[in-house]
């Protein structure tokens, strides 16, 4: 029934769609292991061990090694004296957080994520690789925008008492990464939200948009506005972010069914 | 709205390209900033690539042998794409080093604990059903068809990048590409044919 390119296009979106919940191991922190490596005689070069023995037991004795590693339910990267600002990451729920410069941002036009689109908020939900989730409290959103081929959906609110506010929803639990933001650790602060962990950042700051080859996309990039919370539910994270206090952002997460 | 100014505040701390520029003069801290930017992403590839279990040490050797190769990276070019070339050479010595050639296990992520799926919309359970073996199916293609399939849809590189990320001609890309969706087809696409239809 179907022509010769249409059985295509339709594999292809359920392979990206695939893409998207493919399961795939943590992450090492390699900062330490390479940085020693590196900083060793050229003597100590080495191949890849050919099989995974040897390789997994000097791969624990690495991790074993990064001495400083702490980890409280996220990681946070040891830093190499002397230039924390530069290395600092915390990374949680798909979001990594650095200490430092944030990307140059686009040419002042306004940023946007790529290939965003304008939809109602069943087709969003047709459209995106997850179930979305909407906060009671808030209502139906004025605006829903699906971006990146269903990976980010956003709902922006534009009148709520604490002005516009925009929610960011994508797939939760993978290895990979959506967004940096590059923030002072000191605003972050660790909240519960319906039982599970959660963090809420004071202050703006820079946010830029990671597509799915790991490539942070520039034209992405922005200051966000007022606060951000961001929490998961095990299938979605959740990224709120407007001009509200603590408590009020909470009141919204936790009524998002 | 978001102009440059805003960005101010933080402009003492160092982007990729200058990153790139100090690891080059023997920076090991600056290479450090690098090593922690791109560790998820080089990971990923590896890991869907074929590396598996050993994409750990994949990945660490990568990052040790692209600092070696500094001098070859250009001015101005993306480190991101440079440092995947490399995860992927590493990953081909790796699975050529291998006795056997294993096909590799992929399956979902959201392997539902207390049966979340299971409540949703049986619309929802069936595509998630169906997700899971399409992904299963990618990791039992033969390595040439599956690492393009890879790059192209689960790293989503375009056909160009994927040529030079895995170092083969565009035409092998594109006929890879075409072999291995048509392969899927014969399991997918018609089964569904027979459901909708049917």
């Amino acid at each position: 029934m179907a022509d010769r390119g249409s059985w295509r296009r339709e594999l292809e979106a359920e392979l990206r769609a695939a893409g998207r919940v493919v399961a795939v191991p943590p992450a090492p922190d390699l900062t330490g292991a390479v940085r020693q490596r590196l900083a060793a005689p050229a003597r100590r070069r080495r191949h890849l061990p050919a099989l995974g023995t040897a390789g997994s037991r000097r791969g624990m004795a690495w991790r074993a090694a990064l001495a400083g590693l702490v980890t409280i339910g996220v990681l946070l990267i040891a830093t190499p004296q002397g230039r924390a600002a530069i290395t600092g990451v915390l990374r949680f729920a798909g979001i990594e957080l650095r200490q430092g410069q944030g990307p140059t941002p686009g040419h002042g036009r306004g940023a946007s994520l790529p290939g965003v689109r304008r939809m109602t908020l069943a087709q969003a939900r047709h459209r995106a690789g997850f179930p979305l989730l909407v906060p009671a409290a808030l209502g139906r959103p004025d605006e829903v925008a699906v971006s990146g081929g269903g990976r980010v959906v956003s709902l922006i609110y534009t009148r709520t008492p604490h002005g516009q506010l925009r929610l960011d929803e994508f797939a939760g639990h993978l290895n990979m990464l959506m967004f940096e933001k590059f923030i002072q650790f000191a605003h972050v602060t660790e909240v519960r939200v319906n039982g599970s962990k959660g963090l809420w950042l004071t202050g703006p700051h820079d946010l830029i948009y990671i597509n799915a080859a790991g490539v942070p996309v520039a034209a992405s990039a922005r200051m966000t506005t007022g606060n951000t919370l961001i929490w998961g539910t095990g299938r979605v994270v959740l990224r709120l972010e407007g001009r509200l206090g603590t408590a009020a952002a909470l009141v919204v997460a936790r009524s998002a069914r | 709205m978001y102009s440059g100014r805003a960005f101010g505040r933080l402009r003492r701390v160092i982007n990729d390209a200058e990153a790139v520029a100090r690891a080059r003069d023997g920076d090991l801290d600056a290479y450090a900033a690098l090593v922690a930017r791109y560790t998820v992403r080089a990971h990923r590839a590896a890991f869907l690539l074929g590396a598996g279990e050993e994409a750990d040490d994949v990945v660490q050797e990568s990052f040790v042998k692209a600092f070696r190769h500094l001098a070859r990276f250009r001015v101005g070019e993306p480190f991101g794409p440079w440092l995947l070339r490399i995860v992927a050479n590493e990953t081909r010595n790796l699975t050529r080093s291998r006795r056997r050639r294993a096909a590799l296990t992929l399956r979902l992520a959201t392997a539902q604990p207390g049966g979340a799926a299971a409540d949703g919309p049986v619309a929802e359970v069936l595509a998630a059903e169906r997700r899971a073996r399409l992904v299963a199916a990618v990791g039992g293609l033969p390595a040439r068809e599956r690492q393009v399939l890879v790059c192209r849809y689960f790293l989503d590189l375009s056909e160009a990048e994927t040529a030079r990320v895995l170092a083969r001609p565009l035409g092998s890309v594109k006929s890879s590409t075409s072999r291995a969706l048509n392969r899927l087809r014969g399991l997918f696409v018609d089964e569904q044919d027979r459901v909708t239809n049917g």
